[in-house]
C-alpha cells in the first residue's frame, strides 16, 4: 500500500469539509480572529492532500 | 470549549482513516516477522515520519506548550541541543551496529554482544517502562479531555485506547508506523495555524520579546547560574544531563524509535532515518513551543486573555495548548486540533505498545517462557500481547493520575533506565574489551545509582525518601544530574570491571563492535542521500537555530 493514497485522501477530505465551512459558514469565527481561518486552512489541507495524491499517481505510473 | 458537529465529523473521519489503514494492513501480516518489524520493508520516508511521530506522544505536544509558557525558549534545548545531535550520532555511529548485526531488538543486540543476562535486564526494565509511557500518554489524554470537554476520564481513555488496540492489532507494527506518518501531519497541519495565529496576535517574536522577560526569550545568555534561567538549570547540568546523557540515551537506546530505524528496508535507509528525521524534528519546537511563549505574551495585552488556572490559583500550564485553540480556532478547525491531539495520543500509544510488543515476545517470552516454538505460535503471541499491553497500559494512566507534572515523571524514568544504558552501548560499541560481566555489574550499578540519587536529594518537594543530602533548585535539574550520575556510574563500573574480566575473542564480534564491523559503502546513494553531506546539513542549520534563539 501506498501511504501517499490514504493520506492524500484524508487531507483532501479534511480540506474540503473546511472549505465548505469557510464557504457556507463563513461566519463561524473563533473570539481572537477576524480572519475566515476555516477557508484558509481548508485550502491548505486540500492542496497538500492533492499533493500527495499527484505524487502517488505518478509514482503508480512510471512502474506500471 | 464546545464542539460543534463538524468537530465531530472530522473526528469520525479520521478514526475512519486510521482503522482503515489497519484493516488494509492486516493482509500483510503472515509471519511474526512481519507484525512485529515490519518484514523490514518500510520506504526511508515513512520510517523518518514515524521516527520523530512515535515520540510525539500527546505529553510530549501538550507539555512542551506548558514547558514554553512556564520556562521560554530554553525549552528548545530538548530539541536543538538534546535531541538533533543525538539522531545524528544514531544514524552516523550506532545504526550500522543495530541493523548490521540483525538482532530484532535493543536486548536482542545486548545479548549478542554481551549474555543473557544483560539483555534480560534490560528487556524488563523496558517493558516496564514502555507500559509506563503508554499509561502517562494516556492520562494525559483523558484529563485534558475531561478537562476541556467535559469527557468523562474513563470513557475517553478506553474508547482511545480501543482504536489504538484494534489498528495494531489488525496490521501489527507496519500498521503502527503508516499510522504515526498519519498523525504526524495531521498535528503539524493542525497545530502549524494556531501558531502562526497566536504570534501575529502577540506582535510577532518581537512583541514577545518586548512583553517576557529576558530569560525567557533567550535560550543561551541565561545559562551561566541556575538561578538567573526559569529552569533552574546550570550550564553543566544542562550540556551533560540533557545534550548529553538524556538524549543520547532516549535516542539512542531506546527501542521505541530504533525499532522504526530497523524497519527500514535497508542498511542505507535505516541510517537516513534519523538523519532525515531531524528536519522536521529540528522545526518542530515553532509549533510546539512557541505557542507556549505566545500565551503569555498575550495574557499580558488587554485581550482578556489569561493563563489557565488550577484550583488553588496555581497555574495549570498544561492547559495552555488547548486554552489558545479555544480562543483561535473556530468550529472546523477546532476540530482538527483536537483530532491532531487524539492523533499525538495515540502515535505515543501505539509507539510504545508495538516496541512492547516485540520485547515481550521475542526478548522475554521467545527466550525464556517457550523457546523453539513455530513462527505462528509467536505471530498468536504477538497479536495477545498486543491486548496485555493496551490493558496494562490503561492501569498505568491511572497509577499516573497520582502525579502532576507527567513531563517531568517521564524524565525521571529515563533518567533511571535509559541513562545507564547509554555507557553501555557507548562501551560496547566502540571498546571491543567491553566483557558481559562488565556491562551487567555496570547497568545495574548504574540503575541503582539513578534511584539512590532520587531516595537522597529533593527538589520542589519530590523525592528523598531516604533523607536529603542535597536540594536541587528545580526538578529539571534534578532529573539532569540523576542522569549525569547514573552515566557515569555505569561507565566507571563497565570499565572496571572489563579490565579483571576476560574479553570475548573477536571473531564472536563481527557485526557488533567498532573496529571489527565493515560500515557497507552505499554506492548508488546519491550525494544527498549519504550520511556525511546529509550531517553537515543539519549541523549548519543547528547552529544557525541555536546562534539565533541564543
Amino acid at each position: 500500500m501506498d501511504l501517499r493514497v490514504p493520506s492524500g485522501s484524508f487531507f483532501s477530505l479534511l480540506g474540503l469539509i473546511l472549505l465548505g465551512m469557510g464557504i457556507f459558514a463563513p461566519d463561524t469565527r473563533a473570539a481572537f480572529t477576524t480572519a475566515n481561518v476555516n477557508l484558509y486552512c481548508g485550502v491548505c489541507m486540500l492542496a497538500f492532500g492533492l499533493f500527495l495524491l499527484l505524487l502517488a499517481w505518478r509514482a503508480s505510473r512510471s512502474n506500471s | 470549549m464546545t464542539l460543534a458537529a463538524v468537530d465531530y465529523v472530522i473526528l469520525a473521519l479520521y478514526f475512519a482513516f486510521v482503522l482503515g489503514i489497519g484493516w488494509k494492513l492486516r493482509k500483510g501480516v503472515s509471519s511474526s516477522g512481519d507484525f512485529l518489524l515490519s518484514g523490514r520493508a518500510v520506504p526511508v520516508w515513512i520510517t523518518s515520519l514515524a521516527f520523530i511521530a512515535a515520540n510525539l506522544g500527546a505529553q510530549e505536544l501538550i507539555g512542551m506548550a506548558a514547558s514554553g509558557a512556564k520556562y521560554g525558549i530554553m525549552t528548545a534545548h530538548f530539541y536543538w541541543l538534546g535531541a538533533i545531535p543525538a539522531m545524528l550520532f544514531m544514524g552516523i555511529f550506532m545504526m550500522p551496529f543495530y541493523y548490521g548485526s540483525r538482532a530484532r531488538s535493543v536486548p536482542e543486540y545486548l545479548k549478542l554482544r554481551f549474555d543473557e543476562k544483560t539483555r534480560a535486564f534490560n528487556a524488563f526494565t523496558f517493558a516496564v517502562m514502555t507500559i509506563f509511557s503508554s499509561g502517562i500518554s494516556m492520562y494525559a489524554l483523558g484529563l485534558l479531555l475531561k478537562l476541556v470537554l467535559g469527557w468523562n476520564f474513563t470513557t475517553s481513555v478506553l474508547c482511545s485506547a480501543a482504536i489504538v488496540l484494534a489498528y495494531t492489532f489488525l496490521g501489527g507494527l507496519t500498521s503502527a508506523i503508516y499510522n504515526e506518518v498519519l498523525q504526524f501531519l495531521l498535528i503539524v497541519l493542525g497545530f502549524a495555524p494556531l501558531a502562526i495565529m497566536a504570534v501575529l496576535k502577540a506582535g510577532g517574536w518581537q512583541g514577545i520579546v518586548q512583553r517576557l522577560p529576558q530569560n525567557m526569550t533567550h535560550a543561551w545568555r541565561y545559562m551561566a547560574s541556575a538561578s538567573e534561567n526559569p529552569m533552574h538549570v546550570e550550564l553543566f547540568g544542562m550540556v551533560a544531563g540533557l545534550g548529553f546523557v538524556l538524549s543520547f540515551g532516549y535516542w539512542c537506546t531506546n527501542f521505541l524509535v530504533v525499532q522504526r530505524a530497523m524497519a527500514a528496508d535497508s542498511m542505507s535507509a535505516a541510517r537516513r532515518t534519523p538523519l532525515i528525521g531531524t528536519l522536521p524534528k529540528m522545526m518542530l519546537p515553532f509549533i510546539v513551543i512557541v505557542p507556549g511563549l505566545a500565551a503569555v505574551a498575550l495574557s499580558q495585552m488587554d485581550l482578556g486573555y489569561s493563563l489557565p488556572l488550577k484550583a488553588g490559583g496555581v497555574k495549570d500550564y498544561d492547559q495552555v495548548l488547548t486554552t489558545l485553540m479555544a480562543k483561535f480556532y473556530p468550529a472546523g478547525m477546532l476540530g482538527v486540533g483536537l483530532t491532531g491531539l487524539m492523533a499525538s495520543f495515540m502515535s505515543g500509544m501505539a509507539g510504545n505498545v508495538t516496541a512492547f510488543n516485540t520485547v515481550w515476545t521475542y526478548d522475554i517470552y521467545q527466550s525464556y517462557i517457550r523457546p523453539g516454538a513455530p513462527d505462528r505460535h509467536y505471530l498468536t503471541v504477538g497479536r495477545v500481547t498486543t491486548i496485555v499491553g493496551v490493558l496494562l497500559s490503561i492501569g498505568a494512566a491511572y497509577v499516573a493520575t497520582r502525579y502532576n507534572n507527567i513531563m517531568d515523571l517521564l524524565q525521571l524514568v529515563f533518567g533511571c533506565v535509559n541513562a545507564p544504558l547509554f555507557a553501555t552501548f557507548l562501551l560496547g560499541m566502540f571498546w571491543k574489551r567491553t566483557t558481559a560481566h562488565g556491562a551487567f555489574a555496570g547497568l545495574t550499578c548504574g540503575t541503582a545509582a539513578a534511584v539512590l540519587t532520587l531516595s537522597l536529594t529533593v527538589a520542589e518537594g519530590k523525592g528523598g525518601w531516604f533523607g536529603t543530602l542535597y536540594e536541587f533548585r528545580s526538578q529539571m535539574a534534578q532529573n539532569f544530574w540523576i542522569a549525569i550520575i547514573a552515566f557515569g556510574t555505569c561507565f566507571l563500573v563497565t570499565a572496571l570491571i572489563t579490565l579483571i574480566t576476560t574479553p570475548r575473542p573477536d571473531n564472536e564480534m563481527v557485526g557488533l563492535v567498532y573496529g571489527l564491523t565493515k560500515v557497507p559503502h552505499d554506492h548508488t546513494a546519491k550525494w544527498y542521500q549519504r550520511p556525511a553531506p546529509l550531517t553537515v546539513i543539519v549541523v549548519i542549520m543547528l547552529l544557525i537555530l541555536n546562534i539565533w534563539f541564543r
